[in-house]
């Protein structure tokens, strides 16, 4: 709950004055809404007093026929404004809500965002920032709202009506509702938390159960995984019933509430009458208004169903938002850095087995290394080490004649740049892709890197620089992606380039024809690459192989 | 919107209806609430009696319990038949899913998973909130509007008057606004699909310093949508505001008539008689309620169309043509003994096979370019596909729905990319049997085993608990060795591992056979084949017969 308020201060804070515009018209229109309705029971009334004593003649009737009027059209018109701004409040805050993510992210260190590549926590982000949208929309702003209208309906019922009425009506309006939702929101915890998940399990067996639909068949494990997922299945409805309960009883409650706060405005009210405290036309005010307030406590229902899973996804999403200290500090790199490993090795998790046997090479501006040896995390990994993103277990990685750690990540971000086996492309034009790495960079210098890689003629065909990519890059293949992230670092002219296979999922020709491109249009860079195939290593001027340890 | 009617079913739309007549049954009680009300105020303009008070506040509380029984019944119903429904829908994706041999067009495995967890969470709402809601707005403002007839004709024109016209201006400005709002749908949905992508790039992009400009550049993109998303909004919200300004000002129209009647400045409007104070109050309550139904009406339309969607998904789902596995789950139909596979005029997906025989204890390599069918003859022979023409025999028996599913227990799988189920390591490679020793032992697997922390709990979710090639193989082959199986089918076991591992592996196939099973592997490695007894090599040229 606490970081659900922290989320949400988080929110107002950053649109502060989107929400108190919204907040304004929402409180403008159940103002009027009970205005309305107390000033058409109190004209009623007194009118028919006024009749039955045979004054009909005397009474004021335009001012409270006009007010009526005013009212109805008023508040019509306050309800559209109030939709509109607290939409667009609502909006404003996520749209700050998804860059902050982002933001706190990107100082996350390298393993943290590695795990979150993965499409379960991808799906969980969505769903997260989707639930938290009802918190501005339907939680803060109507509490807020309704709050207010309670309190000043009570004082213009003491001014209006009477002073007990008052007070009960206040009292009663604030207290009660706000005691079904503090005490549903406490027993509906547990089977919030249970109902997301058996959802997250049912999605996760279900995915598994398709994505390994075929292994699965061969080791007759079909039924026992469908049995899996049905258990997951079972156990959300299980959930999910005991929460629509704890829903129908707290709307009862409320309902009740607001009948017994009405019963209580008639029977108090009649009995002034009868004592002749108050006109029987105040009377009705306190009786229509008690009705009225009965729709500023109407969203805690809806509020209530939807705390369980904003809670949750307050939780998850606060942490992601704040951002790390910098460590690195220094600015001053060289232009031309050279990049050295002393006795680098690395143990992932602090688990007793190392990667590879202590690794020791330097890599001067000018110089293309290749680092062969086992397939898999080995390579991978030291190309992470040396460019700051994994610390060393043992050793130290020197970067431009400081540790690496030393650097302010700003200089890191522009003098080193490593592309990894995955190519990272987003949605967006192909000039969008590569302008990631240089955002000023011409469209001449665009092609001449396009060229480079073998990839200009493919581009100009396919549309040139302004054709669209799809999802992660959806739309070109595998070896046409390579070329184009290879490109993007090309633009970037970093003096420390770490390459990961680079070739990968290239034909003989093509790949010799990158390399050699790749070492023309770099060559004062410092290269490290990452080699699998006879033609990376032949590209290189020195190889290296990396030792596999046993552990 | 059609699905085979099943007994459940059935019973579960019974349910909603009654819900719904409930719910009908709970906003009729306000007419009563509102006599009580009107009763009272009268009473006190027309002579205090005290006695009365007591019991008509009573009263009211006991209707209100009453209709708060009433709705709470009926949420009930509602919600038991709602979860009914997506329970049955659910359990309709996962069988056909579980009985499907190939994927669905409708999306991978995420977006079925999307479909049947969060996408069904959608119809909800609607089927709680929509079906009353309709039946509340045919039959309320009827009695309503008869009530009013019943005493004062000029209420009731009004309420006349400004109840059709609201569905009608309704469509009109809904008409205008829903192109607008589908646009907005998708709008935001894309916002979300943008923030992943984004997501899914950024440790990646980070690493070239591009972080801060794909941040800028999403900040951009967010602001363009969000100002697209108002526009339309603003256009979307008329629609509900006609209904708003009718509901007021019919309302307001009704006030006002009473209280110039009662004041006598007005002599018409009901039949004949005066209208008293009661009647004045009794129809000011009633008014806004005839209003009421139609407002949730058009605030359960957004559930409604968001549920259509989702209803419309479900239908192409289950109107698509998906094969169904071979195999009816029951093991039987084979005896025990060793099997001895004979293929004769296979052909599959254009591509045509030779004529194989498969001894127990037979060690054959499939050789041959890519796309010439390696694959495809894998897994006609583990019976998941069925071939357009030829057949299989199983020591004489075809390879059919019979056999299918005990023949399969008798064999070990290796595909190029396996799949690994979001569980432990254990349980990927015995299903949940106890891992034995000797198996970890033959696929070189012991070293891997004591460097992880969990040992063989650890969870190897889909990113595969960060498994290199080499290893990922490794546990492939420990599963394939786990069952004790007659025979491994291996798709590339040795394709991009480094000599050593590829060695490993190597060596834990032969040990296999040594120990007397039969392996077919289909493969590049020229090594490998040079350890198999004999090779099978498959060309396009081979008889593609249709």
């Amino acid at each position: 709950m606490k970081q659900l308020v922290s989320l949400v201060l988080i929110l107002v804070r950053g649109e502060r004055r989107a929400v108190l515009r919204g907040l304004t018209l929402a409180v403008t229109v159940l103002a009027m809404g009970v205005a309305l309705l107390g000033l058409s029971g109190w004209f009623i009334t007194a009118a028919a007093v006024a009749g039955m004593a045979g004054n009909g003649i005397l009474f004021n009737v335009f001012a409270p026929s006009a007010m009526v009027r005013f009212l109805a059209l008023g508040r019509t018109a306050a309800r559209y404004g109030e939709r509109l701004l607290t939409h667009d409040a609502t909006l404003r805050a996520l749209s700050r809500l998804r860059i902050g993510l982002l933001q706190g992210l990107l100082t996350r260190p390298y393993r943290v965002l590695e795990r979150q590549r993965a499409n379960t926590f991808l799906n969980r982000v969505t769903a997260d920032i989707d639930a938290l949208d009802g918190a501005l929309l339907r939680l803060v702003l109507p509490a807020l709202a309704g709050g207010t209208v309670i309190v000043v309906a009570s004082f213009a019922l003491w001014w209006l009506v009477h002073p007990g009425i008052a007070l009960i009506l206040g009292a009663g309006y604030l207290l009660l509702p706000t005691l079904v939702f503090v005490l549903g929101q406490r027993i509906a915890r547990r089977p919030a938390r249970q109902a997301e998940a058996a959802m997250q399990a049912s999605r996760s067996r279900l995915i598994d159960l398709i994505a390994g639909r075929d292994d699965l068949t061969v080791y007759g494990q079909l039924q026992a995984a469908a049995d899996h997922a049905r258990n997951a299945h079972a156990r959300h409805s299980m959930a999910r019933a005991r929460l629509d309960r704890i829903e129908r009883l707290t709307q009862a409650a409320l309902d009740q509430t607001g009948a017994g706060l009405t019963a209580a405005a008639l029977g108090v009210g009649a009995m002034l009458v009868q004592a002749g405290e108050i006109t029987a036309a105040r009377a009705a005010i306190g009786v229509f208004a008690a009705l009225a307030l009965g729709e500023a406590v109407a969203p805690v229902r809806r509020a209530l169903s939807e705390i369980g899973r904003m809670t949750l996804a307050a939780r998850r999403i606060l942490p992601s938002l704040e951002q790390a200290v910098p460590v690195g500090t220094r600015h001053d790199m060289p232009e031309r850095p050279s990049l050295e490993l002393r006795d680098v090795g690395y143990r992932p998790d602090g688990s007793g087995r190392r990667v590879f046997a202590p690794l020791t090479l330097t890599v001067v501006p000018g110089e293309a290394v290749a680092l062969t040896g086992a397939s898999g995390c080995g390579k991978s990994t030291v190309l992470l080490l040396a460019a700051g993103a994994l610390a060393p277990s043992q050793g130290a990685v020197h970067v431009g004649g400081a540790a690496v750690g030393a650097w302010s990540r700003e200089v890191l971000g522009a003098r080193i740049a490593l592309v990894a086996q995955r190519s990272a492309l987003i949605a967006g034009t192909i000039a969008e892709n590569l302008r990631l790495a240089a955002p000023d960079a011409a469209d001449d210098t665009v092609w001449q890197a396009l060229e480079v890689v073998q990839l200009a003629a493919t581009i100009r065909a396919r549309g040139g620089l302004g054709s669209p990519l799809g999802f992660r890059g959806a739309g070109l293949s595998g070896g046409e992606a390579r070329r184009l992230v290879l490109a993007r670092a090309i633009l970037k002219r970093p003096a420390l380039l770490l390459l990961d296979e680079p070739t990968e999922g290239l034909d003989e020709a093509t790949a010799q024809a990158v390399m050699a491109g790749l070492r023309r249009a770099l060559p004062e860079s410092a290269i490290l690459l990452a080699a699998h195939r006879r033609v990376e290593i032949a590209a290189a001027d020195r190889c290296i192989a990396l030792d596999r340890t046993e552990s | 919107m059609s699905f085979s009617v099943s007994s459940h079913r059935a019973a579960a739309s019974r349910d909603g209806s009654r819900g719904s007549f409930l719910s009908l049954a709970a906003t009729l009680v306000w007419p009563l609430q509102a006599a009580v009300i009107a009763f009272v105020i009268g009473g006190l303009l027309s002579g205090p009696e005290s006695g009365a008070v007591g019991i008509a506040a009573l009263a009211f509380l006991g209707l209100a319990a009453l209709r708060t029984g009433l709705e709470t019944a009926a949420q009930r119903d509602l919600a038991s038949a709602a979860e009914a429904r997506i329970a049955d829908l659910r359990e309709a994706i996962l069988e056909r899913e579980t009985r499907a041999a190939a994927a669905s067009g409708i999306g991978g495995p995420g977006a079925l998973a999307a479909l049947s967890c969060e996408k069904l969470e959608t119809l909800r709402p609607y089927l709680l909130r929509y079906r009353p809601a309709r039946l509340k707005s045919a039959v309320v403002p009827m009695l309503i509007l008869a009530i009013a007839l019943w005493h004062s004709w000029a209420v009731a024109l009004v309420l006349l008057m400004a109840g059709p016209l609201i569905p009608v201006f309704m469509a009109l400005v809904g008409w205008a606004a829903k192109a607008a709002s589908d646009r907005q749908m998708v709008e935001i949905g894309q916002l979300s699909d943008l923030l992943v992508d984004r997501l899914a790039a950024l440790s990646d992009l980070r690493l070239i310093g591009a972080g801060g400009a794909l941040v800028e550049g999403f900040a951009e993109t967010s602001e363009s949508l969000r100002a697209r998303s108002m526009v339309v909004l603003k256009i979307a919200f008329l629609s509900s505001t006609v209904l708003e300004l009718f509901a007021a000002l019919g309302v307001a129209m009704v006030a006002i008539w009473v209280g110039f009647t009662l004041l006598g400045e007005l002599g018409w409007g009901s039949w004949g008689g005066p209208l008293s104070p009661a009647m004045g109050i009794y129809l000011l309550l009633l008014a806004p309620e005839f209003f009421q139904p139609l407002r949730d009406l058009a605030a359960a339309w957004h559930d409604r169309a968001a549920a259509e969607a989702v209803l419309d998904e479900i239908d192409r789902w289950q109107r698509e043509e998906r094969p169904v596995r071979l195999g009816h789950g029951r093991t039987g139909g084979l005896d025990a003994a060793p099997v001895s596979l004979r293929l004769t005029g296979l052909c599959h997906r254009g591509l045509g096979f030779p004529d194989i025989e498969i001894a127990p204890g037979a060690r054959i390599a499939v050789t041959g370019p890519s796309g010439c069918g390696k694959t495809t003859l894998l897994r006609l022979i583990a019976g998941l596909e069925r071939p357009e023409a030829g057949q299989i025999l199983l020591s004489g028996h075809a390879l059919d729905e019979d056999t299918a599913t005990a023949w399969r227990c008798r064999i070990g799988w290796m595909p190029q990319a396996p799949h690994f189920l979001n569980r432990s390591l254990r349980h990927n490679i015995g299903f949940g049997d106890p891992v034995r020793p000797e198996v970890l032992r033959a696929a070189h697997l012991d070293a891997l085993l004591a460097g992880l922390p969990k040992g063989d709990l650890t969870l190897l979710g889909e990113r595969g608990a960060g498994l290199s090639g080499g290893e990922a193989r490794r546990v492939t082959l420990a599963r394939a060795m786990h069952g004790a199986p007659q025979m491994i089918l291996a798709d590339e076991p040795t394709a991009d591992l480094d000599a050593r591992t590829a060695a490993a592996i190597s060596n834990g196939l032969m040990g296999f056979a040594r120990a007397g099973g039969t392996l077919v592997i289909a493969t590049h490695d020229r090594d490998l084949a040079a350890r198999m007894d004999s090779v099978i090599r498959l060309d396009r040229s081979r008889g593609a017969a249709p």
